[in-house]
């Protein structure tokens, strides 16, 4: 579980880092879904050297992030952050024991790490936006006044703003290494058991709202959708010609 | 009189990736909005006390969905190219456009990017990610962009030359025919997703894992009728029950 990146400081710093840039591509700047938490956990995994636990704790959280939808003004969990939180938390506390069921614990502390860090995050989201109405305000007074270099003061300040809160907030929730890295310690049989249950509990209740989603209790799209699954398991199950 | 060009358009297309900054409960979008269009501005209006009293008026509410944007952008330059051009278009009726083609475009763009694009590339991701965790995020990034990134660059040219007739017409009809497909191919990447869940590698997994897996689809359907509380509130419940039964039946 060694990486060639460098000391564990360093680590420690691009995890961090990631943080701050996954927010930045959540909502600030282009949304081309690098937050989204399967492509930040494979950054993490190609950081920390562990690409088992990135896959089990990023699977989780991404096909639970997949329906979380920013629709109008709402503002959803924040699976930027909290799957840079959950899949960091669970590798860093991992390369401590080369242990199976001590791993699955820390995956499964992950999980709950990142829903926790998403959740808590939607009031520091909510409070951006809410500065930035001022900004805003200040932004078209300047402009009327006839500075239009206020629209680009005004835009690097909400970019710097943005990446500063979630540089904090992931550095906070690191200094949560050493508890989750204790309890999967103390208690890896009976979270690695917790794991089993639980892994494929969230996944189902991901897919369902993926499938609420895509089938639209449409007949032809479930005949479709029930098609695909049935011949796909039979060439899983009896192998391809 | 002046004309915009393609350079204008691609450096709107550029600012419009950061439309969302500046978000806030008041006017949404709006700043974004004003900075975006700045270039064409600039290139319409060479005085700068006018240019500055109409960026200041194109700071107001605004909020569509952020990908197409960049065609209610390139269909407001072409607006403001007639109007400078003598055209009997003022304030009010750039407002009425850009509140019609925002709720029109966020429908439509809504349904495309965030109901269907998103969690079907989120599928194919992680199908995917299963021999390959790189190859999986590849895949999930590749298939999102190849549509948002080339609308997000693109877009602005479609609005400028097909103004708002475009919106209403073509382009509408266009992008629900590719939610339609799209959804369908949800539908297949879905049941294969799931099939690889229940039978990784061409192995059946455990029957616990299974009917776990079926009783979370279950609990997911009631969760997806109502907003509140959200999936991963439930997911939370979730875990705090999984913990619990682990704990309940000892080391």
């Amino acid at each position: 579980m060694s990486s060639p990146l460098g000391s564990w400081e360093g680590r420690l710093i691009g995890t961090i880092a990631l943080g701050g840039l996954a927010a930045l591509d959540a909502t600030p700047v282009a949304q081309t879904l690098l937050s989204q938490p399967l492509v930040t956990a494979t950054a993490l995994g190609a950081l920390w050297g562990d690409w088992q636990t990135a896959f089990e704790v990023g699977l989780v959280l991404q096909i639970l992030a997949a329906s979380t939808l920013p629709l109008g003004a709402r503002t959803p969990e924040d699976y930027s952050t909290g799957g840079v939180v959950g899949v960091a938390l669970a590798l860093m506390a991992a390369q401590r024991i080369p242990f199976e069921l001590y791993r699955q614990s820390c995956a499964l502390l992950g999980v709950i790490a990142g829903l926790t860090a998403a959740t808590l995050s939607v009031p520091l989201l909510k409070w951006q936006r809410r500065r930035h109405e001022g900004l805003s305000r200040w932004c078209e007074a300047a402009v009327r006044a006839g500075h239009p270099g206020a629209l680009a003061a005004a835009h690097r300040a909400a970019i710097a703003l943005a990446f500063a809160v979630a540089v904090a907030y992931c550095a906070l929730w690191m200094m949560a290494l050493p508890l989750v890295a204790g309890i999967a310690e103390r208690e890896s049989l009976r979270l690695s058991r917790a794991w089993t249950l639980a892994q494929p509990l969230w996944i189902g209740l991901g897919l369902a709202q993926l499938m609420h989603a895509f089938l639209q209790r449409r007949l032809a799209r479930a005949s479709l959708y029930g098609v695909a699954l049935v011949v796909a398991w039979l060439v899983l199950i009896l192998g391809t010609p | 009189m002046a004309k915009l060009r393609s350079w204008d358009l691609f450096r709107m297309a550029l600012r419009a990736l950061l439309l969302q900054s500046t978000w806030n409960y008041e006017r949404q979008q709006g700043v974004g909005w004003a900075y975006s269009l700045e270039p064409a501005l600039e290139r319409l209006i060479p005085d700068p006390r006018k240019r500055c009293e109409r960026l200041a008026e194109h700071t107001a509410y605004f909020n569509t969905q952020p990908t197409l944007a960049s065609v209610a952008l390139g269909v407001a330059a072409a607006l403001e190219e007639r109007r400078e051009a003598g055209a009997p278009i003022d304030a009010a009726a750039m407002t009425r456009v850009k509140n019609a083609l925002g709720s029109s475009l966020a429908a439509t763009g809504d349904r495309l990017f965030w109901l269907t694009l998103r969690p079907l590339a989120a599928c194919l991701g992680a199908m995917f990610a299963f021999g390959s965790l790189a190859r999986g995020a590849a895949v999930f990034w590749l298939c999102y962009n190849v549509f948002h990134l080339s609308i997000r660059f693109m877009g602005v040219g479609w609005g400028y030359r097909g103004g708002p007739e475009l919106v209403a017409t073509r382009l509408r009809g266009g992008l629900e025919r590719l939610t339609e497909w799209a959804g369908l191919a949800g539908c297949v990447v879905l049941g294969v997703f799931n099939a690889q869940l229940i039978a990784a590698g061409g192995t059946p997994r455990p029957l616990v894992f299974q009917l776990v897996l079926l009783a979370g689809i279950g609990v997911g359907f009631v969760v997806a009728q109502r907003p509140r509380p959200s999936a991963t509130e439930w997911a939370l419940g979730a875990a705090a029950l999984c913990v619990t039964a682990a704990w309940a039946r000892g080391a």
